[in-house]
């Protein structure tokens, strides 16, 4: 007989509610699959037909997951945005912000800074840019397990760049567009820099954290859990049966 | 031949909480009955999935139309029964005439009758 029980939690897991509520959830769901799987074997389709039509009622488990999150937290009230986005975009913008700032005390080991040109330096906290990935991933995490779609992901792990730069790069090309009107001559080297220092290598490194929360819930928690390992069978790929059982 | 229609993406949700809401009055069910009462019903012309049942239902005992308790039948094993609460009952005799005056414009309108 399958796990349907396990096959319901890895596949709607996290739910983002609370444990008990999650339990219950999964072991109803688990019966739905499982009356629908015995009825199909007495209607006389074969093992594997019952599966598959079994598995087929929830097309999307993915939507299915969110919809359940949705309906369950209702009665919260709390915005779906206000969960998967404005909460751990606001947790990634304040842990960079704590970091950087803590890197900036008198005790703490200085910026790189590089010169490629003789007059503009490259300031690399390659510290804090270690440390971003960490926050990335947070982020990403609360995110995904308020059941955050990809794009409010991304978004919710972006905030420590969108934050405190994305006004300033609004403004940029207005103020170089000013300076090459005074004086004739833009400051497009500066500005790159500024670009690379504090918006390009700081998004590449909390993506670089966030990438294992940007797949699908299952995949990922599979992927971080090292529970991707080999088995044998379809079957036992798509996590059927449990190990130790007769298929 | 039969056309399904498929509740929650063709159907508003407001014909799939009627529906819940009507096999319900007859006693509790669990998901999987009412699935099936709705089927058998409608002779196969609404079915409800997975995707389509659960949420609502977990958003109709939010708000007190159904409420959910877990049971063990005899020689059955553990369900979660939903019945009607007292806002679900309430909220049945509206539906029933919303419903039934959609029914009767459209029937005016291009000569649909309802079942």
């Amino acid at each position: 007989m399958p796990d349907w029980r396990g096959v319901a939690r890895r596949r709607l897991t996290p739910l983002a509610l609370d444990a008990k509520r999650e339990e219950e959830i999964i072991t109803e769901l688990a019966g739905h699959l499982k009356d629908l799987y015995e009825d199909a074997i007495r209607q006389g389709k074969s093992e594997v037909e019952a599966l598959q039509l079994a598995l087929s009622d929830a097309a999307d488990w993915d939507e299915l997951r969110r919809e359940i999150q949705l309906a369950a937290n209702e009665e919260v009230g709390m915005n779906y945005r206000v969960k998967t986005l404005w909460f751990p975009g606001a947790c990634t913008i304040v842990l960079s912000g704590v970091i950087l700032r803590l890197l900036q005390v008198s005790s703490a080991p200085a910026p790189h800074v590089i010169w490629p040109r003789h007059d503009t330096p490259l300031v690399v906290y390659w510290q804090w840019f270690l440390c971003l990935p960490l926050v990335g991933a947070i982020g990403a995490y609360w995110s995904r397990r308020a059941g955050g779609k990809l794009l409010e992901r991304v978004l919710a792990v972006s905030f420590p760049v969108l934050g405190p730069m994305g006004l300033p790069m609004l403004i940029l090309p207005f103020m170089l567009a000013l300076q090459g009107i005074v004086h004739h001559s833009a400051p497009l080297v500066p500005a790159a820099l500024l670009l690379l220092g504090w918006v390009v290598i700081p998004e590449a490194a909390l993506l670089l954290g966030a990438l294992p929360f940007l797949r699908p819930a299952t995949a990922g928690g599979r992927w971080l859990a090292g529970l991707g390992r080999a088995r044998s069978g379809w079957r036992r790929r798509s996590g059927l049966y449990p190990r130790g059982s007769s298929a | 031949m039969n056309h399904i229609i498929n509740i929650g993406s063709q159907v508003k949700r407001g014909s799939a909480e009627l529906a819940i809401l009507s096999v319900l009055e007859d006693g509790p069910l669990h998901g999987y009955q009412i699935a099936k009462r709705i089927e058998s019903q409608t002779q196969g012309l609404l079915r409800f999935n997975l995707a389509s049942l659960y949420p609502l239902l977990y958003r109709m005992e939010n708000l007190g139309w159904v409420k959910g308790t877990w049971e063990r039948p005899a020689g059955g094993r553990r369900r979660r029964y939903y019945r009607l609460g007292p806002a679900g009952k309430r909220r049945l005799v509206p539906l029933r005439e919303e419903w039934g005056r959609l029914f009767r414009a459209l029937n005016c309108l291009a000569g649909v009758t309802h079942a």
